[in-house]
């Protein structure tokens, strides 16, 4: 950790991070560039400078998104996305104060989270035939409402766990001193605990949007018309019309774009999220 | 799993008001999780038509799950795909990360970089892959063939199609390997190198005797949140190569899902829910006590 890194070393760790980056980043550079395209231009090699080695146009951006269903899609994307975010940091944030703050019996807590956590254990496929079978039932098919219900349900394992540990890292004098003032508990989470945590729950509203505007499985279950969120949209729309690499180019950045500003938005959380509060990151 | 508190102070009160904050998620749980499942039990004990419950078919619908060889294909996909991904995603990652845990520039922006693939959104990941595999004038066989190869047909030849698939997961989740290593690493307590480095040992010998046996519970909760989210595959394979050609890269979740809602058959699609529940449920319980001590060390 400490060692010096000798020149040959250097040159050896900057070549492997160069791959690393190029192969990373190549995907989302290829999908730009051919947004940009004209036809002919995808069809020819060399083609990857824009202006210098071809002409760029904003003609295919112009023209899918003046496509109805594509503007439907993004609306009920980012419904989905606000919902059900909004929904799980709300169930979330309560629950997590009550793991952080209170006693549930002996080691009820532990295994309280334990149960919230396991949520990101279950193969969706398992839930996807109830949740069909359910949502026809209730006339809910085919309506966003029901995706922000779903999503809700497994993006809540993010705020439960993110939120409890940074509630716990806080001093709890502070929410002491305000019940001593006079306060109840629901004013010292709202009034204390609440502002303290505010950065945490912002990322981790966030990631949820992220989870939940890219969920694919229950989206393509449980919509078929006017519900449809961008992933369905973008699924093997190729297999039916042959390859137009930029109508893919421009379809795949409108999807993808949302929840990459997201990652970057909430970078700090991330590896707690992922790796449900095992490692701090 | 069991015992994931990380407090090191007990929690305090012992107040009714502490009901008002835990019910609402307990309560969304049990309808949204607990409810589906239990649902999802009762059903596969029924057989369908035209998506309606027909009759009460006991255990047949488990039977099913021994005989029929397009699940078998799918199971076996599942497995050479969890198998090839995880392994090198696992390889791969740490390596990496034990080659840039060390001071240097830019160390911020790799981080922020690497984040990216975790979040694009994997059907669009694997929508986009059609373009990169493209056999005619996609970039990698235009890449081989600059090299002197030949183009490869990556989505008309069944072993290829799934090494494709496997090529883009590994994309998609090396950096979260990666990732989480990193932070682990850099985590480590730096002066029980300074101490094995006054003592003469070389950089293999703090490798081995130092780095591995810290980093062991991560490496083995890394992979087991691996494993867990492989077993799952389903966005790239439907969306690359829609599981073929033929059922070359039907997946497990996939075979599923047609199952369920292509042929309406969703006694018999339960039924291979659970099979796939039982074997990630077997995988967390096999492996979730050797990641147990991140959780105990922390509350120590």
């Amino acid at each position: 950790m400490r060692r010096r890194t000798s020149p040959v070393q250097a040159i050896l760790i900057g070549g492997v991070m160069g791959v690393a980056l190029l192969w990373v980043l190549f995907p989302f550079y290829w999908a730009f560039v051919n947004s940009i395209k004209k036809p002919a231009d995808t069809f020819r090699s060399g083609a990857w400078v824009p202006f210098l080695q071809f002409q760029p146009t904003l003609e295919h951006w112009i023209s899918e998104l003046a496509i109805l269903e594509i503007r439907q899609a993004l609306i009920n994307s980012t419904i989905i996305a606000l919902g059900a975010a909004t929904l799980a940091v709300l169930l979330g944030t309560l629950a997590a104060y009550a793991l952080a703050r209170f006693r549930f019996g002996k080691s009820g807590n532990a295994n309280l989270t334990t149960w919230f956590i396991s949520q990101r254990i279950l193969p969706p496929v398992v839930v996807v035939i109830p949740f069909f079978l359910i949502m026809r039932q209730l006339q809910l098919l085919d309506n966003v409402f029901s995706l922000v219900l779903l999503n809700a349900t497994f993006t809540l394992p993010f705020p439960v766990i993110i939120l409890s540990q940074m509630i716990r890292e806080l001093p709890q004098e502070l929410e002491e001193a305000a019940l001593v003032d006079g306060a109840n508990v629901f004013q010292a989470f709202t009034r204390v605990v609440l502002p303290l945590i505010l950065p945490g729950l912002v990322a981790t509203w966030i990631i949820c949007m992220a989870f939940s505007w890219n969920e694919f499985l229950f989206a393509l279950s449980l919509t078929t018309n006017r519900a449809i969120p961008m992933p369905v949209i973008i699924a093997g729309a190729e297999h039916t019309r042959g390859v137009q690499f930029w109508f893919v180019g421009v379809r795949v950045m409108l999807t993808m774009l949302p929840p990459i500003v997201f990652a970057l938005l909430a970078q700090r959380y991330i590896i707690r999220g992922l790796t449900l509060g095992a490692v701090k990151g | 799993m069991a015992a994931l508190e990380t407090s090191t102070r007990p929690p305090r009160r012992a107040d009714p008001t502490k009901f008002f904050f835990i019910m609402p998620a307990v309560i969304w749980v049990l309808l949204f999780t607990i409810f589906p499942l239990l649902y999802a039990l009762y059903t596969s004990f029924f057989s369908f038509r035209f998506g309606r419950i027909n009759q009460f078919v006991g255990f047949a619908n488990y039977v099913r799950l021994f005989t029929d060889s397009n699940l078998h294909n799918g199971l076996r996909v599942t497995l050479t795909f969890v198998l090839v991904t995880v392994t090198i995603q696992m390889l791969l990652g740490f390596s990496l990360a034990l080659l840039l845990n060390r001071e240097m520039r830019g160390k911020s922006i790799l981080r922020a970089i690497m984040v990216l693939p975790l979040f694009a959104t994997p059907v669009a990941v694997g929508y986009l892959s059609i373009t990169l595999f493209y056999e005619i004038n996609g970039p990698i066989n235009e890449l081989l063939r600059a090299l002197g190869g030949t183009g490869i047909p990556w989505l008309s030849n069944p072993f290829w199609a799934l090494v494709a698939v496997i090529i883009i997961d590994i994309w998609q989740w090396t950096p979260f390997v990666f990732l989480v290593s990193l932070a682990a690493l850099q985590g480590l307590p730096a002066d029980l190198y300074e101490a094995a480095e006054v003592d003469g040992a070389s950089g293999w010998q703090s490798f081995r005797s130092i780095t591995l046996p810290l980093m062991t519970p991560i490496l083995w909760l890394i992979l087991l949140l691996r494993l867990v989210e492989a077993f799952k595959v389903f966005d790239i394979p439907t969306s690359l190569t829609l599981g073929g050609p033929g059922r070359a890269t039907e997946v497990y979740s996939l075979f599923t899902y047609r199952t369920a809602l292509r042929f309406f058959d969703h006694g018999y699609a339960a039924a291979q829910g659970f099979l796939l529940l039982f074997i990630v449920s077997l995988i967390v319980a096999l492996l979730f006590g050797r990641i147990r001590s991140i959780y105990q060390e922390e509350r120590s």
